[in-house]
């Protein structure tokens, strides 16, 4: 099924039988879990959007291997113009969820592995791009959700992965079977794994030829044998167990994380995409971190979010015709589009590969994510400024619902004499989730160190500019001789 | 024989759209009665493609419809300009 929509979705997420552990339990029925479905409506909204004709353009393409049509997330981008669309859709999702709707990693991870299998294939004559497309054509016409799982432990970060103490800070190959592999080790801050039919698995660094046992690539169903899920806590995520959902902040939609562990999993050799190939773990690093890079455009679609929570706060507590209150508005305004420009911008100016699929501008990539370690927070900072203190303190749902106290908290909540208390409490509940409460995961922490910590992206910077053609244009106009 | 003018509706996806795409459409029926009727745009016998596109950018894909009549609005104005049109007062 090319398309599935939200309750297909649903339904197939039902068939799998993952294992996952939440607060030291096994998740008995992980789709109905209170904590965990928030999340999962916000990857059924990237299958229930597609059919709406207002977003379809930005959320199904064709694909380049059935022409079919797919949705975007399958996608292997094979122009600048799906780049940008790319770029839009992330926009649009962020924009309609106010949270990580959790899919683009997979689709990072697919169009990597599109271009490295490739290049493995012409350097050493293997079958790796072959294979890839035959899964790539599964996950399309089956409309999967992928988790993209890059994040090793990585243990004492001053060592290699083959010094490490304990070997298995780095997903490994422990056997080699004439139909496979074992593989053992775990996954970091996996964004939407639970809520993913696949899981792509990747190194996390580049390899010297002593890591070759680490230079693997695979992928697996979510719920194939020895697969373990620990769910992450996120700030506040236990008010989705409390009576009432106002406090929760949104309504419908959130992200996850999870630590996933592959304590001796089997992995049949026609999902293995790279197997000791150590040269190339480094490209396909790489390749994947400038796509996710490109992804962070969903941080403007929440900025929109919490920009539009900002505004109705404003003009609920009456301080919207205040000048400053104004201009703040404007500076997130102004940082938000700053944001999209750097996404729209990688996508713009990306080029073709050897192997047919677009890559972004990588330079332009990492400025992009650059921006969004910064830009998210100072957003952050401005809608607390205009909220006010009673985002924090502001008694719960059950106060205000209290027989007892109830109309004081309505009393003494009251602000514009339009707008009922409720209305008032609910718009700093979705500021407080946005910004420091589940979703800030997604908004703040995610966007500082989600596809790569800061100086990561300050290294690839260094790496690309041009430093030469700088200072000899400088010596030029000063008037100083090239060679001094 | 029926009057209804059959109209193949297109949208951009959306990203960030500078008015509501949707609610514009809606006011083009609410002004045009039951005059014309959104269709698919890839139902065949349409009088033309209207592509409503957030911004100038107006980036749909509408090479599908190719050799088609398209109209593209990317505007409110856009919208007052078009139904003044069919409803024949330019």
């Amino acid at each position: 099924m090319p398309l599935m929509n939200a309750q297909q979705y649903e339904e197939s997420l039902r068939k799998l039988n993952l294992k996952v552990y939440m607060f030291g339990k096994r998740v008995e029925n992980v789709v109905d879990d209170p904590i965990i479905r928030p999340s999962m409506n916000a990857v059924a909204a990237t299958y229930e959007f597609a059919h709406y004709p207002e977003y379809e353009d930005l959320l199904t393409t064709t694909s380049h291997i059935t022409g079919k049509k797919i949705n975007r997330f399958c996608h292997i981008h094979q122009s600048t113009e799906d780049l940008v669309k790319k770029t839009k859709m992330g926009r649009l999702m962020g924009s309609l969820t106010g949270c990580c709707f959790q899919r683009c990693v997979g689709m990072d991870a697919m169009n990597a592995l599109s271009m490295t299998t490739y290049d493995i294939d012409q350097k050493y004559g293997t079958q790796y791009n072959k294979r890839f497309l035959k899964y790539l054509e599964y996950v399309q016409e089956n409309d999967l959700t992928c988790d993209g799982a890059m994040t090793d432990p990585k243990g004492d970060r001053s060592k290699a992965p083959h010094q490490q103490a304990d070997p298995d800070m780095f997903m490994r190959v422990v056997e080699e079977r004439p139909d496979g592999i074992v593989v053992r080790g775990a996954k970091c801050h996996q964004t939407g794994a639970v809520n993913s039919h696949e899981i792509i698995i990747m190194p996390t660094i580049s390899m010297r030829e002593e890591d070759k046992d680490y230079a693997i690539s695979f992928a697996l169903p979510s719920d194939a044998e020895g697969i373990t899920y620990i769910m992450g806590r996120q700030s506040c995520d236990t008010r989705k167990l409390e009576k009432g959902t106002m406090d929760r902040g949104n309504q419908i939609y959130g992200g996850h994380e999870a630590l996933v562990v592959f304590d001796d999993v089997f992995v049949p050799w026609e999902r293995v995409f790279m197997y000791k190939e150590w040269d190339f773990a480094g490209q396909l690093v790489e390749q994947f971190a400038s796509y996710h890079r490109q992804s962070y455009a969903c941080k403007a679609g929440v900025g929109d979010v919490l920009i539009g929570a900002t505004q109705i706060i404003a003009e609920y507590n009456g301080a919207n015709k205040a000048s400053h209150v104004k201009d703040k508005i404007i500076e997130m305004n102004h940082l938000n589009e700053t944001l999209f420009c750097g996404s729209v911008a990688c996508a713009a100016e990306g080029h073709k590969e050897p192997s047919g699929t677009y890559l972004v501008n990588t330079l332009l990539a990492n400025v992009c994510k650059q921006n969004v370690t910064r830009f998210p927070y100072e957003i952050a900072r401005l809608a607390q400024d205009i909220a006010g203190g009673l985002m924090v303190t502001l008694p719960s749902e059950e106060d205000f619902r209290s027989p007892e106290v109830g109309k004081w908290v309505e009393k003494y909540y009251k602000a514009n004499a339009d707008v009922p208390t409720e209305y008032r409490m609910r718009m700093l509940r979705l500021i407080e989730n946005i910004t420091l409460g589940t979703a800030a995961v997604g908004y703040l922490t995610e966007s500082m160190h989600g596809a790569g910590s800061p100086q990561a992206q300050r290294i690839m910077i260094a790496r690309q500019v041009n430093m030469n053609a700088k200072k000899k244009v400088a010596k030029k106009l000063s008037g100083i001789p090239e060679d001094e | 024989m029926s009057n209804t003018r059959k109209i193949g509706l297109k949208y951009c996806g959306g990203c960030s759209p500078r008015y509501d795409r949707v609610d514009m459409v809606k006011r083009i029926k609410e002004e045009l009665g039951g005059t014309i009727e959104f269709v698919s745009p890839d139902e065949p016998g349409t009088d033309f493609i209207l592509a409503v596109m957030g911004c100038d950018t107006a980036c749909a894909n509408l090479d599908p419809f190719e050799g088609k009549l398209i109209r593209i609005i990317t505007s409110e104005k856009d919208t007052e300009k078009l139904i003044k049109e069919l409803k024949g007062e330019n």
